[in-house]
């Protein structure tokens, strides 16, 4: 499956890449909020993850999230915050606005691939259908 | 031995008695020598006349009476009448007529003295309608005079005894009547009463029965009275006392009394119930006017007689006075005296008849009102700010003083002497507000509203009104009290408590904020620590792994510096207590710093300058903390600039006071949202594509603390990918 993870930190961004990529993942990486909404026009997504503090003077995540829910193309595709706010009512927060799940920094991967395999479950049934 | 004819010829003409014969007719016979000053004629020609032709005119009617009613059964008879005389007036006579042989023998005795006191007593007796009587307890003998008989309507022929006396009483009274009699025999005391009697042609009439003992060796021999037809006096008496039960009943209960001065005698009438309220004695109908004088408060005394000479005096008729007077029960009471005054020809004061009127329960109320009043003043000045009193119609009926002055300053109105409405002496902005919460207290509302004002001195005063109604009788609003309390203090503190609490919430906020940013910048490097620890320990291919260790190491450096600053950033209250002060070259210690930062702008072959000022601009700071703030700036200048230069300044400007240093870069800049950030602890000034620098923003935010600290400024101007410039300014010393 298809996953844009759009983060800032080159280096969160690769260790994402590899850690996904074991999974049989397809990871796109996009830096900031304009290179996702680039990134979602042109390739088939199935999972986007999106870090929140996308750097001074950026769109930030939520700002991203807003976008991307105006478009039809994404409809059915969630969208998880994976981010470094990790304060109590953070999660709350972020789910409120519309994120379909949240993961903080230090991702548990356990966790993550564990969502991201029943998605791919879902998406294979949905594929079936 | 007896009397010759002779002998009783001389006894005839020598005696005081007159001697008569006389025809049974009535024609005159003879007489002796003393009759002759009863006959103005010689007596040959009398002798030829009728004696009733000599006697008054109301006694020829008796004469006649007394001659017809005698008769051989009844030979003699007395009787009385009189001659009028040429000399002496009237002589009265008393005569013994005796019959004999068809002659009239007159014996006659001069009664003239006791006849003119008997005369005088029948006519009071006719006049007045009275009469006299006597009875001897000893033989029980009545006698009534001819005016007791007229009273009682009953033939004087009569005789009169104790019962028939009595009988004229009506049964219920009779014992009663008959034992005023008894008691006076037993108790040798006086009597009077006034009783009903019917009379013997069955008429009412109302009798006052005198009776007085006469005494002999301690017993009544006899019992001396008199009696009077008293029937007109008592309808009269009766009517004056129905009359006086209209006025008790009408003054019952109202302490009020009714008056009638008899101004010459000095004595004044008073209703029964006034008297008894003041004690006065109830058995005379008159009250001496010294007496009553008595009855007035001494202090009030000499205004009362002042007050009461000049209504005496005046031309009009109308009397007024007022005092206070003693009540029986000893307290005093206020009367208030309105009467009217009747005046003789020569306009004197006669009599006075009037009213005296209770008005003490006036006088408390007039006052406890104004007892109260004083004390709402009282309690209006000094206890309120200011406070005005309105009737409905929004009118001033009281104010404080305060406010009084105020009204009188700013409008030139005086409400205390001209009527005056609240609402035009109030400041523009109150009115409106004034007429909602007014027509509110109006309903009965109690109002409070806060007002802002500014005082003619110009301060901001904040005063809360309250409308206040206040019921009158029924019910109903009457007026309403408006108060205005200075909270102005109270406002003033509020608001530094308001502004307090925002303050420290912004703490708070900026506490949790900075906690939250600490806790995100320690996160992020974390997650690439554990992530590449994980990646590690599956990787074997040594390539792959020196490119782990290296993100390794990255965000292990990326972590220590934000712990570092973290550090730092704690210790400002420190260093502000430990500060070292010296007197310094800014010159020497900024070009000490550019020279630190030199190889890392060289590595990125920027343009790196330093122009320093021209006199050594000496400063009194602590040198390490400075250095620490300028190499933040310097730092963080090359940091975000990838080409271009970084030009860092030191001018003295010719100020005596500052120094200014500036660092201006060419790099990526800064966007205007962000650039009034950037001196908040954690904001993130690492940006852009390459992602090559990341660190947190607790650097700048250092270089401002220390920099204020130093009592310095710090400002930034910067366009986006145009480059930054930080302005800082030194003073000479601290």
């Amino acid at each position: 499956m298809n996953v844009l993870y759009v983060e800032d930190n080159r280096i969160n961004a690769m260790v994402m890449d590899k850690m996904l990529s074991k999974n049989d993942s397809k990871v796109i990486i996009a830096e900031n909020g304009s290179q996702a909404l680039k990134v979602v026009k042109e390739k088939n997504l199935d999972l986007i993850l999106v870090d929140i503090n996308l750097g001074l003077n950026q769109m930030d995540g939520c700002e991203l999230l807003k976008r991307l829910r105006k478009l039809d193309i994404l409809k059915n595709i969630p969208v998880f915050a994976v981010t470094a706010y990790a304060m109590p009512g953070d999660k709350q927060r972020f789910i409120s606005i519309g994120f379909d799940n949240y993961f903080s920094k230090p991702v548990d991967f356990d966790q993550l691939l564990s969502v991201i395999s029943k998605i791919g479950a879902g998406s294979d049934k949905k594929q079936m259908i | 031995m007896s009397f010759t004819l002779e002998q009783f010829g001389i006894l005839s003409e020598k005696t005081l008695l007159f001697l008569l014969l006389l025809k049974k007719d009535g024609k005159i016979i003879t007489f002796n020598n003393r009759c002759k000053i009863l006959f103005p004629y010689d007596k040959n020609e009398v002798t030829r006349k009728h004696i009733t032709d000599f006697i008054i005119d109301e006694d020829v009617a008796v004469f006649k009476d007394a001659i017809n009613s005698l008769s051989d059964e009844n030979p003699i008879v007395d009787v009385s009448f009189s001659f009028p005389t040429k000399k002496n007036g009237l002589l009265a006579l008393k005569f013994d007529l005796t019959l004999h042989n068809g002659l009239i023998y007159a014996v006659g005795i001069d009664t003239t003295e006791e006849y003119k006191e008997h005369r005088a007593l029948m006519t009071i007796s006719k006049l007045t309608k009275t009469g006299a009587w006597y009875f001897a307890p000893k033989n029980n003998e009545m006698y009534w005079s001819k005016g007791c008989y007229l009273i009682k309507d009953l033939d004087p022929k009569v005789p009169i005894t104790r019962e028939k006396g009595a009988s004229f009483y009506p049964e219920e009274s009779r014992n009663r009547v008959e034992s005023y009699l008894d008691n006076l025999i037993k108790n040798k005391k006086p009597y009077e009463y006034t009783e009903k009697i019917i009379t013997e042609k069955g008429n009412e009439k109302w009798i006052k029965v005198v009776a007085h003992p006469v005494i002999y060796k301690n017993e009544v021999v006899y019992v001396n009275g008199t009696i009077a037809d008293v029937t007109d006096r008592h309808i009269y008496i009766e009517k004056l006392k129905h009359n006086e039960e209209t006025k008790h009943l009408a003054l019952k209960g109202i302490r009020s009394g009714l008056f009638d001065h008899l101004v010459e005698k000095n004595v004044v009438f008073y209703s029964v119930d006034f008297k008894k309220m003041l004690g006065l004695p109830l058995d005379q109908d008159f009250v001496p006017e010294e007496e009553f004088r008595k009855m007035i408060h001494p202090d009030d005394v000499d205004e009362a007689l002042k007050r009461h000479l000049t209504n005496l005096k005046k031309d009009e008729n109308h009397y007024y006075n007022h005092y206070r007077l003693k009540h029986l029960n000893g307290a005093y009471r206020h009367y208030e005296v309105h009467g009217f005054r009747r005046k003789d020809q020569d306009g004197n004061t006669t009599r006075m008849v009037g009213n005296l009127i209770d008005v003490q329960q006036r006088k408390l109320n007039e006052r406890t009102i104004a007892e109260s009043k004083n004390r709402l003043q009282a309690m209006v000045n000094n206890g309120f700010a200011y406070t005005v009193l309105l009737n409905t119609q929004g009118e001033i009926l009281m104010t404080d003083e305060k406010s009084l002055k105020i009204i009188k300053r700013d409008f030139g109105v005086d409400p205390t002497k001209v009527t005056c409405r609240f609402i035009d002496v109030m400041p523009l902005n109150f009115k409106n507000t004034f007429a909602h919460e007014f027509n509110e207290a109006l309903k009965g509302n109690i109002v409070k509203k806060e007002i802002e004002r500014i005082t003619h001195k110009g301060n901001l005063q904040w005063l809360e009104s309250k409308y206040t109604p206040i019921y009158g009788q029924e019910q109903k609003v009457n007026s309403v009290l408006i108060s205005f309390h200075d909270i102005t203090e109270q406002k003033l503190a509020e608001i530094a408590i308001k502004e307090s609490h925002i303050k420290e919430q912004e703490l708070n906020s900026l506490k949790s904020n900075i906690l939250s940013n600490f806790s995100h910048e320690i996160r992020t490097p974390l997650n690439g620590i554990m992530t590449v620890s994980k990646l590690l320990l599956g990787e074997k291919d040594p390539e792959e792994r020196k490119k782990l260790l290296d993100y390794l190491e990255e965000s292990k450096d990326r972590l220590l510096e934000t712990i570092n600053n973290l550090s730092n950033f704690s210790e400002i209250e420190a260093i502000k207590n430990n500060l070292n002060l010296k007197e310094v070259d800014l010159n020497y210690t900024v070009e000490t710093s550019f020279r630190e930062y030199k190889h890392m702008a060289d590595a990125k072959n920027l343009l790196y300058r330093l122009e320093l000022d021209q006199t050594c601009p000496q400063v009194c700071i602590d040198e390490d903390l400075f250095r620490a703030a300028i190499n933040n700036i310097v730092h963080n200048a090359i940091k975000y600039t990838n080409k271009g230069s970084i030009i860092i300044k030191v001018h003295s400007k010719s100020s005596k006071n500052n120094v200014y240093i500036s660092v201006a870069d060419t790099g990526i800049g800064i966007d205007k949202r962000n650039v009034k950030k950037i001196f908040d602890p954690f904001m993130q000034e690492s940006i852009g594509i390459s992602r090559k620098y990341e660190g947190t923003g607790i650097g700048l935010s250092l270089s401002k603390r220390y920099i204020e600290i130093l009592d310095g400024k710090i400002k930034v101007e910067s366009k986006i990918g145009m480059g930054t410039e930080f302005n800082i300014i030194i003073p000479r010393s601290l």
